[in-house]
């Protein structure tokens, strides 16, 4: 038989055998199994503090943030309020947007 | 789900400690990983939960020394294969047992349909390291650039296990009936 018939056939052969197993609690044991680890999520708060800091620092000495205060003083008070109502409506409709559902109004 | 996906739940994993990013690994690779050790184990069930369960376990305690030079994905079935052949040189110290017999408990054990005994009988017929091959290239569909990985040998030595695999798979399958 031809090198690329015999390919053909095996292919097939295993892709018609090849089973999804499920997981039937697999996972869960496994994940019960495993030992305890120290909780690292502090380091996120770390970097964003440092973040946080550096950012400040440079905004402050080059005065972005004086110059954008100024900015906002000069915005009218209802655009400012008006972003500011807007910006919960713009969060949930995001939310179920990757929600990825169908919502009915009725 | 891409790699980009098990890149991102490995870097939780060791810089956070995030457990949870373990637990969507696990969940993602236990059917391909289990179903590489029911076929090694020719439908041990039990045996093959096992040691995808040693293979998961040791995954995470080495977690860190996976450096994503090849895939999440490769790196696993390298463990799983050590973790296999572990098991196969411990079992060695049993060799006066008949392995045939051995096969008959687990087949009489098991429940099996046809379909699944005739892959297990074909696998029987070939050399332990031609079976990982030709199940990580044939059903895991593996290159050869990434078998050589996982089993650790010369990407020569792979093709030839395939070829020999290949070899005598083709004879049985033809006296089966298949390819006609």
């Amino acid at each position: 038989m031809e090198s690329k018939e015999t390919d053909k056939m095996l292919k097939t052969f295993f892709s018609e055998r090849k089973q999804e197993i499920p997981d039937n609690g697999f996972t869960l044991r496994v994940m019960r199994k495993l030992p305890e680890q120290a909780d690292r999520s502090w380091i996120v708060w770390i970097f964003a503090a440092i973040g946080m800091a550096i950012s400040m620092y440079f905004g402050l000495n080059s005065g972005l943030v004086q110059h954008t205060f100024r900015l906002l003083e000069n915005i009218p008070i209802y655009y400012l309020l008006a972003s500011i109502f807007s910006f919960p409506l713009v969060g949930i409709a995001g939310y179920f947007f990757t929600q990825n559902k169908k919502y009915e109004l009725f | 789900m891409s790699n980009t996906d098990d890149i991102l739940w490995v870097t939780q994993l060791t810089l956070l400690g995030n457990k949870s990013a373990f637990d969507k690994l696990t969940c993602k690779y236990q059917s391909p990983i289990r179903r590489f050790f029911l076929n090694l184990t020719v439908g041990d069930a039990p045996l093959s939960d096992d040691l995808a369960q040693e293979t998961f376990i040791k995954a995470y305690l080495n977690i860190n020394s996976f450096k994503g030079l090849s895939g999440f994905s490769t790196w696993l079935y390298r463990i799983a294969y050590n973790v296999y052949y572990d098991s196969v040189r411990a079992q060695k110290q049993y060799a006066d047992i008949n392995e045939y017999e051995i096969d008959n408990l687990h087949h009489t054990q098991n429940e099996f349909s046809a379909e699944k005994m005739d892959i297990y009988k074909a696998l029987n017929l070939l050399r332990k390291e031609e079976q990982t091959a030709v199940l990580l290239f044939y059903m895991e569909d593996k290159t050869h650039k990434e078998i050589a990985k996982i089993m650790d040998c010369p990407l020569g030595t792979v093709k030839t296990y395939i070829l020999k695999g290949k070899e005598r798979l083709s004879v049985y399958l033809t006296k089966q009936g298949y390819g006609k």
